[in-house]
């Protein structure tokens, strides 16, 4: 017998109201801020894959609990290390980084995390809400969007170096360009060609992103305490601002929040985008639309660690809607929740929507839980994290270098990544130095893998007929109309504008 | 496995990811002791990778030591999508330039998709790669794409309503190992009906060995006789082990259908290596248009 959607969400609260149901999201939480507090390298992933052969002996809503609780968590807790240490976080949090270490630096780590930490729950809380509203038409959300279309919407993306190089657009357009030469190197999928590989098995799967993250940023900023022999925080800038003020800058920018939401859950629901674009999509999307984003972004304005870290977690909620009601796995780590699911006798898909809805609200209220606990633990923690910004270098430069090398060599644990991480380490210094800017280098490289596919689909799919689709026509006017009133907005502030992000006071 | 070997010495598991399973296999063949205390465990790329002579390869698979497989029975079916019409073989052939979805060049469902299309006749078939699995789905389902083939067991899993609904048609089959009939799919013909000579067979043969070894497990060339025999008697006694099996349908949501060291040996030993049928097997295999019959 069916039961109707508010039953279900009735029945799915119902159902977590047990000790050990809630007791396994409390580890779970525990084991997800573990996880974003500790080294890098500890990926949810890793996680997973550890778990899981313990949770599928229990019942499913204690293991669902547990995994769900875990995963939520450790997006809202990802926003310390950009914050405090300049290194980009795991993938979705990078872009934090840009704004989020400059206001570190100026002694405004704690409004900082606490921004980040109230902008991770709003969002964590819109993309759970967007996951109960989209159970009853998930579908047609999903089948919107073809290859030609999100080439275009790649397109308007890689625009966005136009913000992301300020007053450089030559050095601007020469870092996209070798980001872009970088996504190049290995197989290519479409043809089997080797690219740049020199019969080396490394280069085989190309360059890890997050390995040049970590080097381009966190290498110069370690470099940066060691030369400077200051703490982040012991800077000539007096301490200022506190959670409360975080917090109360997100509630500000309320719209902004809302608006970067949901640009974490529509990449959760496409597949094949996935969280290496999520933080830089809305980066730009803050820095393109907020007021006086020009002078301000790239120098620690709050806005922008609000709209990386939102749509971040906002994306978590996109990703379920595509796992659950439709059973496509958005990464390893939906994969293998999917695994679960599977051993516990539970089919993700419409299937699963039919059968078992109360389970699929219990999910989702576990989300918004986990989401709401997450959030409060990241207050409690931060006030004693940020006091680490207040380390001498002597201590901070050794365990930032040591962060840094555990987590390259915990991406492929392979030793050739530590040679790699150093190299990029040294080209982000002398990046930074003479002027290019870096995060235009990054989106280059997490675009070009990304248009490249989607360009070479829509061209054996359609040939050039797939320019003259409706969609197509729509975004790529948009596209021009946002690219064209940036770049005219750059050149009205001359001078004076424009995002510092290539130079020594930003953006490290 | 543990309770299996003399000892239950403790297992531990080391992922080691890159180039497909190239690079796991390289380090068990070059660097890896041979003592029997290191296994490895890797995609039924290793026998294919090696024939074919993919970049990277720095093993010789005859050299390798095989211990066994959990899995060595697959079913690949070749579908379209209703609304494109080409629901009949005759319709199939008729149509210049079907648009068939897959992963990537070199990815299984590519290379069988491409054998499929060769042995069908299809006339200059067009080959839309650059998806995850589900995203070829989406793709057939939204008409980017006109055809995929899929692995049978995943399409009831993944889209039974495409089979109630008769969102697609289903045209044949691959078995492997050859004669294994699928339950739901016995009615299909079998892809080698198609096969117009026994150089076509042959690559079908090359095909099916190539996926009937699954994801061995393997140990380093020069590991002594005696570790050999204690570590293939314990896989074995594994694969026969009701808690195994339940264990693996639990995890994988497939039945173990494991291949024991003798058969993967033999199947090894019996996979055509004539260069004109590797030559073949290539060319369909390839990224290049597909060669005339």
């Amino acid at each position: 017998m069916e039961i109707s959607l508010f039953d279900a969400a009735a029945q799915g609260l119902m159902n977590l109201m047990q000790f050990k149901v809630l007791f396994a999201l409390l580890v779970g939480v525990s084991i997800g801020t573990f996880t974003a507090v500790a080294p890098q390298g500890i990926g949810m992933p890793l996680v997973y894959a550890m778990l899981l052969p313990v949770v599928i002996k229990w019942e499913p809503l204690t293991g669902i609990a547990l995994l769900i609780g875990a995963s939520s968590v450790s997006a809202i807790c990802a926003a310390y290390l950009p914050v405090l240490f300049g290194i980009p976080g795991g993938g979705g949090s990078q872009a934090t980084v840009l704004d989020g270490y400059p206001m570190g630096k100026r002694g405004e780590a704690r409004r900082a995390l606490g921004a980040s930490f109230m902008a991770g729950g709003m969002g964590c809380l819109i993309g759970t809400l967007t996951l109960v509203l989209a159970i009853p038409a998930a579908r047609p959300l999903i089948y919107l969007m073809g290859s030609p279309e999100l080439f275009v919407v790649m397109l308007w993306g890689l625009s966005m170096v136009a913000v992301l190089s300020g007053r450089r657009p030559v050095k601007g357009l020469i870092a996209a360009a070798f980001g872009l030469l970088l996504a190049t190197v290995g197989q290519q999928a479409q043809s089997g060609v080797m690219r740049f590989v020199f019969d080396q098995p490394y280069l085989l799967d190309g360059i890890s992103i997050s390995i040049i993250a970590l080097a381009l940023f966190g290498i110069p900023s370690a470099l940066d305490l060691a030369l400077t022999r200051l703490g982040v925080e012991q800077q000539p800038a007096p301490l200022k601002g506190s959670l409360f003020d975080g917090v109360k800058d997100s509630l500000r920018e309320w719209w902004l929040v809302v608006r970067c939401s949901f640009v974490g859950v529509w990449v959760g629901i496409v597949p094949g985008l996935g969280s290496q674009v999520v933080d830089w999509l809305a980066y730009g999307h803050a820095a393109q639309t907020c007021k006086g984003a020009r002078e301000s972004f790239g120098k620690g304005d709050v806005r922008g660690v609000i709209a990386p870290e939102s749509a971040n977690d906002a994306k978590d909620g996109g990703d379920l809607i595509t796992t659950l009601l439709l059973g496509f796995p958005q990464g390893v780590v939906t994969a293998l929740f999917i695994v679960a699911l599977l051993a516990w006798g539970f089919l993700p898909g419409p299937e699963m929507v039919k059968k078992n809805p109360e389970l699929i609200y219990s999910i989702v209220w576990i989300q918004g839980i986990a989401g709401i606990i997450g959030t409060l633990v990241g207050f409690v923690l931060s006030g004693q994290l940020a006091k680490l910004a207040e380390l001498r270098y002597t201590f901070m430069v050794p365990i930032l270098f040591l962060f840094i090398l555990m987590g390259a060599f915990s991406v492929n644990r392979d030793p050739v990544d530590l040679f790699v991480v150093v190299s990029f380490g040294i080209l982000g210094y002398f990046m930074r130095r003479f002027g290019y800017p870096r995060p235009a280098m990054i989106l280059g490289l997490v675009l070009g893998d990304l248009m490249e596919k989607y360009l070479y689909r829509s061209m054996m799919a359609y040939g050039f007929s797939w320019l003259l689709r409706p969609a197509v026509v729509v975004l790529l006017v948009l596209a021009m109309a946002s690219f064209v009133l940036t770049l005219r907005g750059r050149l009205k502030g001359g001078e004076g504008g424009g995002v510092s992000l290539g130079r020594r006071d930003g953006g490290s | 496995m543990k309770k299996h070997i003399p000892g239950e010495p403790t297992l531990l598991s080391e992922y080691m990811p890159g180039a497909g399973g190239i690079k796991a296999v390289n380090h068990i063949y070059k660097n890896v002791r041979p003592d029997g205390l290191t296994v490895g465990n890797v995609g039924g790329g290793l026998v294919s990778n090696a024939v074919l002579g993919e970049a990277g390869v720095l093993y010789d698979f005859n050299k390798l030591i095989y211990l066994g497989s959990p899995h060595s029975h697959y079913h690949w079916v070749f579908m379209t999508r209703r609304e494109s019409a080409l629901g009949s073989l005759e319709a199939l052939r008729g149509a210049s330039g079907v648009r068939i979805g897959a992963q990537s060049v070199g990815h299984s469902v590519y290379i069988v998709g491409r054998l499929f299309a060769y042995l069908m006749g299809l006339k200059e078939p067009k080959f839309v790669v650059g998806y995850s699995g589900p995203e070829v789905d989406l793709a057939l389902a939204r008409g980017e794409v006109d055809a995929r083939i899929n692995n049978a067991d995943t399409l009831l899993k993944r889209n039974p309503e495409w089979l109630a609904k008769g969102v697609i048609d289903l045209h044949a089959i691959m078995e492997v190992p050859k004669g294994a009939k699928h339950p739901d799919f016995a009615r299909l013909s079998e892809v080698e009906e198609f096969a117009r000579s026994e150089k076509e067979r042959k690559v079908l043969t090359m095909l099916r060995a190539f996926r009937q070894v699954g994801s061995p497990y393997i140990l380093p060339p020069g590991t002594p006789k005696e570790q050999v025999n204690i570590l293939q008697q314990a896989i074995a006694k594994t694969f026969n082990d009701p808690g195994f099996r339940s264990e693996y349908k639990k995890l994988t949501g497939d039945d173990a259908t494991p291949l024991l060291p003798d058969e993967m040996d033999r199947s090894i030993k019996e996979l055509p290596r004539e260069r004109e049928i590797v030559e073949l097997f290539k060319k369909i295999a390839g990224a290049g248009p597909l060669p005339p019959r």
